[in-house]
Formats: structure tokens, C-alpha cells, sequence
């Protein structure tokens, strides 16, 4: 086990960078070590009750019905996500590769408990729905995260208690850090933060602030055991874990179950239309930016083309669901 | 006498300011004068249909959008009224 000492050495990326290309020190640097990250999570401690989420309350109640409703399903996307990964880390953690990887999965499942109870707190304390009663319970279970990801999750996860082998502990790791919280949280958190800073929103920015923290050291544990499993001759089931999962991705991303409405006006269209475009593309370009950083840069055309096709079946997929376009594609074709 | 679909159109444009509920007059520009940005724009398609029941428009109804009046006119004509028809 590695000598705890001060400072860091190696590099944590930042989850919500918004260069597609990597920095110098991705290009180059050593990402930081289990050994690195437990001495930053000291570091970076905080607390659901001193973000204080009924403060937002009022605010909230003052938003208009279309921020409502989706700020809504992004924060039950991203707490049905958070219960699932905390459900689903204790066989990573049980099985992990070295005694620093246990250390380390150790603080981060004190940090997915700790995701769990801010957004379950904030969308009682602000939004006011009640999670425990039916509105709440309809709004989990129409999470796409929790109908088509957490399932398969759930599963190979499960593989790694009952197999133990560095296969299925690989397999689970890129559906886990790579799949879960590199693409689909990281996207979900830049878009939240992004509409909780223009809605004034002040606790759940500063929440969401706190986790993509935390995440971006989850995702610099998973880019380098990915990176070290790559090296160690776990190549192939790096590779076909990450294509077994981009079309689920896509599917979360996109949402089918979810309704969202294209407006009628045209310029409105159009910028409902590039919000939804962005997401798409902020997850393809960490996908591709993931598959660069561990050592697998030969995949990056196949899976902008698998991610391509996946975000093209949920799109049928909603249209088949509503009766109607999608606004990306309502608005690719008016 | 009701009020005309103009004033109606200004009326929701003014309450829907993300700068604050303000009177909006027809030469208001949405972004300099009135603070809208793209999710402000879609809140407020979302609430013209709804008090209109507008229909989906092609992008060529897209008329001076940059001003209340452009709003005005783009109801009026999906309408088939004149903005300042009752």
C-alpha cells in the first residue's frame, strides 16, 4: 500500500470541462492515484445540511411550469442514479485490484450515501414532492436511468461477487465510473448547473457544485484502473463492456419515457432544439474523450458511430412513445 | 370590450420579462430591453400556445422576432387576425 503523503502528485479532469479535447496534463500527466484521491476526499468534505436545500423553496415555487418540469426529471434522473450506484459499489469494492482501489471505493461510497441524501433532500425540502408518496414515486420510476442502465448495472455489478475474476470487476468498472458517471452524470450535472446558476437557484448550485467535485475524482478512479487494466491485458473486455453499454447511454440520454415538448414558434424550437443537442453531444464528446485518455483512441470512430445510432433509436423511439418529434428532430425538419 | 390579441401578446411578453413583470410596449427588443434569454423564449412559446392554442409554424412564419411586435404579428398571423383585432 502506497505511503500517505502530502500534496498530490497526479491530476483529477475536471468532469465538466468543456474543451472536446483533452488539456496538456490529459495529454500527458499521470492521473492521480487511489492514493491521491483519498487525500483529496479529506480535503474535500462537505454536508448536505450546510447547503441547507429548503432555502431554494421559494424560489422554486416561482418557476415556470416548463423549468419545473425539467429540473424535475434531471434531479429524478440523477437520484435514481445515486441510489443505484450506492446499491451497486460494494462488489467493486469487495473484489477491487489493489488495497489502495479498497481504500479509496471505501470514500466513495460514503460520497454516493451523501449524493442519495442531497438530491433526495432537495427535491423534498425545495421542489416539495413528497418521495414517499405517489407523485414521488411516479416521478423515480419514470427515470429512464432506473428502467433501461440500472438493470444491466445491477447485473454485471453482481457478476463480480459471483465471479470475482479482473474481467467482470473491468467489465462492471466501465459501466460503473466510465459509462455512469463519466457520461451520462457528468452530462446530466453541466445541464443542471447550468439551468440551477440561471434560475437562481443558489442551493442546488452550490449542491450540484459539491458532487460534480466528488464525481470528478469517481472518473479519474475509473479512467486510471481503466488505463491500468488496458496496460494489464484487460483490453478487450475494456473494449466490449464500453459498446455493450453506449447504446443504454444514449437511450438515459435522450429519455423516450419523458415528455418534451417541441414549442410552436420556430426561434423557440430552435433553441429547445440546441439545448437537447448540446447534452447529446457533451455526452459523445466524453465518451470519445474517455476512450482517448486510457489508451484505446483506435475506438473512438467506432463509438462515435455506435453513439450516433444509439441517440437515432431513442429519438424513433420517443416519436413512437409521444405520437409526436422530438424537438431535436421536430426541429431538423421544419 | 376584450382585450385585443396585441394587447394580450404584450401583456404576457411584459409578466414574462426575466428581468421582472414590467408593461412591454410593441418596440421592446426581448433580449436588450426585456432580459430574454433561450429558455425564457421557450416558456413563453410555451405559455403563447397555451393561451392561443397555437399550431406548430413553419420556420418561414419566423418574422421579426427580435421585438414584442414581431411576437405580435407572428400570433396575429397564426391566428388569421389581425394583432389588433379583438
Amino acid at each position: 500500500m502506497s505511503v500517505l503523503t502530502l500534496g498530490d502528485a497526479g491530476f483529477v479532469p475536471d468532469i465538466t470541462d468543456e474543451a472536446p479535447e483533452e488539456t496538456p496534463a490529459e495529454r500527458s500527466g499521470r492521473l492521480a492515484t487511489s492514493a491521491d484521491l483519498y487525500r483529496r476526499w479529506e480535503r474535500q468534505q462537505w454536508s448536505v445540511a450546510e447547503v441547507a436545500p429548503r432555502r431554494d423553496a421559494e424560489t422554486w415555487r416561482a418557476l415556470r411550469p416548463f423549468s419545473k418540469e425539467q429540473l424535475l426529471g434531471s434531479l429524478a434522473e440523477l437520484e435514481v442514479g445515486e441510489v443505484c450506484v450506492t446499491q451497486t459499489l460494494g462488489s467493486l469494492t469487495d473484489h477491487p485490484q489493489t488495497e489502495d482501489d479498497r481504500i479509496y471505493l471505501c470514500t466513495q461510497m460514503a460520497d454516493e450515501a451523501r449524493h442519495v441524501r442531497f438530491f433526495q433532500t432537495y427535491i423534498q425540502d425545495a421542489c416539495g414532492v413528497p418521495l414517499h408518496e405517489q407523485e414521488g414515486r411516479e416521478l423515480e420510476a419514470a427515470a429512464d436511468y432506473a428502467n433501461v442502465f440500472a438493470p444491466e448495472l445491477t447485473k454485471v455489478t453482481g457478476e463480480v461477487r459471483t465471479d470475482g475474476s479482473p474481467e467482470a470487476w473491468y467489465r462492471a468498472l466501465v459501466y460503473y465510473h466510465l459509462i455512469t458517471e463519466g457520461v451520462l452524470a457528468a452530462t446530466a450535472l453541466r445541464t443542471t448547473r447550468f439551468l440551477a446558476k440561471r434560475l437562481n437557484l443558489t442551493a442546488l448550485d452550490e449542491g450540484l457544485t459539491n458532487v460534480t467535485r466528488d464525481e470528478s475524482r469517481h472518473v479519474s478512479f475509473g479512467l486510471r484502473a481503466a488505463t491500468d487494466g488496458v496496460t494489464a491485458g484487460y483490453r478487450q473486455v475494456i473494449t466490449d463492456a464500453h459498446f455493450e453499454a453506449v447504446d443504454m447511454a444514449a437511450w438515459v440520454l435522450i429519455g423516450p419515457a419523458r415528455h418534451n415538448p417541441a414549442p410552436a414558434i420556430p426561434v423557440a424550437l430552435q433553441g429547445r432544439a440546441a439545448q437537447l443537442q448540446g447534452s447529446v453531444d457533451i455526452g459523445r464528446e466524453r465518451l470519445l474523450k474517455q476512450l482517448r485518455i486510457i489508451g484505446l483512441p483506435e475506438l473512438t470512430e467506432r463509438a462515435d458511430q455506435a453513439w450516433t445510432a444509439g441517440i437515432d433509436k431513442a429519438l424513433d423511439a420517443y416519436q413512437e412513445r409521444w405520437d409526436a418529434p422530438h424537438p431535436i428532430r421536430a426541429a431538423a425538419s421544419a | 370590450m376584450s382585450e385585443t390579441i396585441g394587447a394580450q401578446v404584450r401583456k404576457l411578453v411584459g409578466e414574462m420579462s426575466p428581468l421582472g413583470a414590467r408593461t412591454a410596449q410593441s418596440d421592446d427588443r426581448l433580449v436588450e430591453d426585456l432580459g430574454y434569454d433561450s429558455l425564457a423564449v421557450i416558456e413563453l412559446s410555451l405559455q403563447l400556445e397555451a393561451t392561443f392554442a397555437l399550431q406548430p409554424m413553419a420556420q418561414g412564419t419566423a418574422v421579426d422576432i427580435t421585438t414584442v411586435g414581431g411576437i405580435e404579428r407572428l400570433v396575429e398571423e397564426a391566428l388569421g387576425a389581425p394583432a389588433d383585432a379583438a
